[in-house]
């Protein structure tokens, strides 16, 4: 029965019912569409930062990663990368070879990272071309041409077509030593490597470091990025046996999957935001209510409701209304959201993070966008519907039936 | 259905009632001593602020006595606690108010059925004494009918039949019919002496409308919260 006077008592209120589940509705849609468009844009990041640079997943020698060395070096990796090939879930692979060495121009000098890449894989993989800002990418067969960052273009003072020399001391001890011709600059969104890569053909790196058919480093794309954990352990278990280190990109990079996850939780202000615009419209409203109705629960009162059910009586409108609310305002924060997610935000100059340029971003449908606005809705509703409810159940009969 | 054995319903001793004790004080009762019988149909008078009100809602435990006792069927209302009143008003008291009786979202029906839904009376037996009361007090017919779709009298037909229905011990009517015009006052009046006398329930109904007085068996006068006088016809 207090069920059934609450349902009543919403529709004959209607107007205030419509402005408290608007506060709630808005409330809900804010939240989801907020959660949905920082999280799409986290997921924009994770996604350039890993398919463009790092990969999903990398295979390297064991303890390669945690000190780098020209001797902890994968062989055979054309077998292996068909191996992994042959995982479901997996896109690509490539191969990777790293060196450091000394590089010149003319006069000026300065430390370089010399990669060693397949083109038509890393292309595959990274869209290598993409990077290529000046110049063109090296041809397949060519071992004479190297492509350079564009910062230490800037440093080594260089041109297309400039004469690079690389010194280094090879895999056999050997002085490893060779001229090439730069024939394109890279911008890879990152300074920090610009200003020190110098991309060279895989076999001419090998043939240079005397690391005939070894690789470093084997870069694994996978069609979706939210099975990386999946695809990874199948990788590792297709492998197992061999002394390979099979990382995910949360391990690999694991500051940066750090920072992303921190700032995921940081959207604490926002969510503040929210609740004070649920709770001002509905405290608003209940209390109102709560105060007009003030015979209304006299008299329910001096008829033998306990004071208890009076309470119940007003959160169960509340409730009720809470409920309507967030399933409209699933309706349209979703529907928000995956437009968003369709079409996304074109930025006209494109912006940059953390060296990456972005010219358009995506929102994201996620649970999150459902749950936490659903929580934080009921919450806040809930809780500030209790001093109205209290209110309400302390009314004394006695006087609420003087007043007119 | 007379009920022959008289008993004592209220019983009232030196209630005093202080409204603003702190600053004026005003003395809304005064050292009231009743008795009323089971049966009886009595009416509290007396001029518009002399306590009439104030009395009623004290036998009832809506509000309590500054000082005084109150014993309703036997139990002193200051001994309950909060809950315990709730069900006893419940249980025991019928209420009928000058005006406000009826919850707006209920209809007839609704209305008159509540006290018995937060008593836990069965459904068929609910139904079975709603539709009786509402016939006994001439509402068949619009039971399914919001509050606001009837007339004055109509609302307080309901609001008897809402106060009858769960046969409580006391039925208390504060100026029922002061808010009707004085034909339809007087046949709810003659309805309630009827149902009185049919029943043998006891009503309790204040009022300051002279006319009103007379339907009375008892008449208790009220004056500046003492009794006046006290006469049985
Ligand atoms: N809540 C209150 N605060 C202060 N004075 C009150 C209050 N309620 C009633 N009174 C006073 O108590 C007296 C009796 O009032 P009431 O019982 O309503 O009389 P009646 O019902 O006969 O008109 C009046 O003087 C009234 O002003
Ligand atoms: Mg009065």
């Amino acid at each position: 029965m207090i069920l059934k006077i609450a349902f009543r008592n919403i529709f004959r209120q209607k107007r205030r019912t419509i402005l408290t589940a608007l506060a709630m509705i808005v409330g809900f849609m804010l939240s989801s569409v907020f959660i949905g468009w920082s999280d799409g844009i986290y997921s924009n990041i994770i996604d350039m930062f890993t398919r463009n640079r790092i990969g999903h997943i990398q295979v390297h020698q064991e303890g390669y990663l945690d000190r780098p060395s020209l001797y902890k070096n994968i062989t055979v990796y054309e077998s292996i990368g068909n191996t992994i090939q042959n995982n479901e879930g997996v896109e690509a692979w490539t191969p990777r070879l790293y060196a450091a060495g000394l590089g010149s121009v003319g006069e000026k000098s300065t430390a370089v990272r010399v990669v060693g890449i397949d083109l038509m894989r890393e292309q595959n993989a990274t869209k290598f071309s993409q990077k290529v800002i000046e110049g063109r990418p090296f041809q397949d067969i060519a071992l004479n041409e190297a492509v350079i960052g564009n910062g230490l273009k800037k440093i080594l003072k260089a041109e297309i077509g400039s004469d690079l020399v690389i010194f280094s001391q090879a895999a056999d001890g050997s002085i490893a030593n060779d001229l090439y011709k730069i024939v394109g600059i890279t911008d890879s969104g990152d300074d920090i490597t610009d200003r020190t890569t110098c991309y060279l053909n895989l076999s001419a790196a090998q043939e240079l470091f005397v690391l005939e058919g070894r690789i470093h480093e084997l870069v694994v794309i996978v069609s979706d990025i939210n099975h990386v954990g999946r695809v990874t352990s199948s990788i590792k278990d297709t492998l197992r046996g061999l002394t390979l280190e099979v990382l995910p990109w949360q391990e690999v990079a694991k500051s940066f999957y750090n920072a992303m996850q921190a700032d995921k939780q940081g959207d604490s202000i926002g969510r503040f935001v929210i609740i004070l615009i649920v709770a001002m419209g509905v405290l608003n409203t209940v209390l109102m209510s709560v105060l007009e109705r003030t015979r209304e629960y006299g008299l329910l009162r001096a008829v033998g409701t306990k004071p208890i059910q009076i309470f119940g009586l007003v959160l169960c409108e509340v409730v009720i209304i809470a409920f309507a609310s967030i399933v409209i305002g699933a309706a349209i924060g979703t529907t928000i959201n995956y437009l968003l997610s369709v079409y996304g935000i074109e930025f006209i100059d494109g912006f940059t993070f953390g060296g990456m340029k972005f010219d358009k971003l995506h929102a994201e449908v996620n649970i999150r966008t459902l749950i936490i606005p659903t929580f934080t809705v009921m919450l806040s509703a809930l809780l500030v519907s209790l001093y109205p409810a209290i209110k309400a159940a302390r009314i004394l009969p006695a006087k609420a039936m003087r007043t007119r | 259905m007379e009920n022959t054995q008289k008993t004592d319903v209220i019983v009232t001793e030196e209630i005093t009632k202080v409204y603003d004790p702190d600053r004026i004080p005003i003395f809304a009762l005064n050292g009231i001593n009743l008795t009323i019988q089971s049966g009886e149909l009595t009416a509290i008078v007396g001029p518009s602020g002399s306590g009439k009100t104030t009395f009623l809602n004290i036998i009832s435990g809506l509000d309590t006595p500054t000082e005084g006792k109150v014993w309703l069927a036997g139990k002193v209302l200051s001994e309950m606690s909060g809950n315990e009143l709730s069900d006893y008003r419940r249980d025991n008291i019928g209420f009928i108010f000058q005006a406000y009786n009826l919850i707006p979202v209920l209809t007839v029906r609704e209305n008159v059925e509540y006290i018995m839904l937060l008593a836990g009376v069965p459904k068929t037996e609910r139904h079975k004494r709603v539709t009786a009361m509402l016939e006994s007090v001439g509402l068949a017919g619009v039971e399914d009918r919001l509050p606001t779709k009837l007339s004055g009298g109509q609302q307080q037909r309901v609001a008897i039949a809402r106060a009858m229905v769960s046969e409580p011990s006391i039925v208390l009517a504060d100026e029922p019919t002061a808010n009707l015009d004085s034909k339809t006052g007087s046949d709810l009046l003659e309805m309630m002496r009827k149902l009185n006398s049919d029943t043998g329930m006891t009503f309790i109904f204040s009022t300051h409308d002279p006319m009103v007085m007379e339907s009375a068996k008892r008449l208790i006068t009220l004056r500046d919260g003492k009794i006046d006088s006290d006469e049985t016809k």
